[in-house]
């Protein structure tokens, strides 16, 4: 199994240097290699300048970007000491740059917009709330302090609930009591 | 009587004796007992396979394994990644390779510590982290 891997490996090497390539960079492999196959020629003339691939790259098309793939594969055979920033970004970008499958779930600001359209989402419920409660009927009469009180008394006329309640001894409670 | 008895040590010579069928297997390993590997041995394995990976994928592909465990990698993996990079001609990768780090390390104390000790590979090769290229992240 080893060996038929090695040797499949060494008989796909001619291959590697370009699919390999695209493979950790997460451009279409199939895409790439019929790019170029199809622009062998066209490649020869045309040189992407690398220092605006960040910006271009979402819209490039697809023979552009295997051009600037193999651009910066014969870039990166030279010593690293002598790549511009430019260069060192281009490469980095075109690698691991969010594009692709790394391109972010929710594009910057996303959390925001949600966390203020929630916040709008309650404030309009709250008033709704309050809309709703100015149509509402007035609470009854009999939950007022002065009746509650009246009920106390009454209550005491009566001698309601002698053992436990609000004529027994030493009573503390507020009896009817119950609004402020 | 006899008959009996005949039976008797017939049976006892059919049954078959615990000692001869509990033979333990040659091969065998308890149950409880997993293969440990130290952190020097895993350092030593991942050294080892990067110096020995022939292609950019065999690299990603230990990196992807390397960075997978619960623990930072030994600067001297990190080394022998780095020169792999190299070796395939990916600058890329070695960029990612200390972006790495800085998601595995504990905090900003340790991440400084690796870039530290790993300054004259740095220079050497002419390696920009991603906070050089990109400023400050």
């Amino acid at each position: 199994m080893q060996a038929a891997l090695r040797i499949a490996r060494s008989s796909a090497r001619p291959l590697r240097a370009t699919t390999v390539r695209c493979l950790a960079t997460a451009a279409s492999p199939a895409h790439a290699a019929a790019a170029s196959a199809s622009t062998t020629t066209a490649r020869k003339h045309s040189v992407i300048p690398l220092s605006n691939v960040e910006a271009q790259w979402q819209t490039m098309a697809q023979e552009d970007k295997a051009i600037v793939h193999e651009q910066l594969e014969e870039l990166q055979k030279k010593d690293w000491k002598d790549l511009s920033l430019d260069e060192k970004k281009a490469a980095y970008y075109v690698a691991f740059g969010p594009h692709g499958p790394r391109a972010p779930i929710s594009p910057p600001g996303t959390t925001l917009k949600i966390f203020l359209s929630t916040m709008g989402l309650v404030g309009a419920a709250g008033v709704l709330m309050l809309a709703i409660r100015q149509f509402a009927p007035p609470p009854p009469k009999t939950i007022s302090r002065e009746w509650e009180e009246a009920s106390n008394q009454r209550a005491i006329e009566q001698k309601m609930n002698p053992i436990t309640g609000i004529t027994s001894e030493g009573y503390s409670g507020k009896g009817f009591v119950v609004s402020k | 009587m006899r008959p009996q008895m005949l039976t008797t040590v017939l049976r006892a010579a059919a049954r078959p004796t615990l000692a001869a069928t509990r033979v333990a297997p040659a091969l065998t390993r308890p149950a409880s007992g997993h293969a440990q590997e130290t952190f020097e041995q895993f350092t030593d394995r991942y050294v080892s396979f990067f110096q020995n990976a022939e292609d950019l994928f065999e690299v990603q592909r230990g990196l992807n394994n390397c960075f997978a465990h619960d623990l930072v990698p030994a600067p001297t993996v990190i080394e022998a990644a780095v020169r792999a990079a190299r070796r395939v001609n990916d600058y890329s990768t070695a960029v990612r390779i200390f972006e790495g780090i800085k998601e595995k390390v504990e905090n900003k104390q340790q991440y400084q510590a690796y870039l530290d000790e790993l300054k004259g590979l740095r220079q050497e090769l002419g390696i920009s982290i991603k906070e050089e290229l990109y400023g400050s992240s």
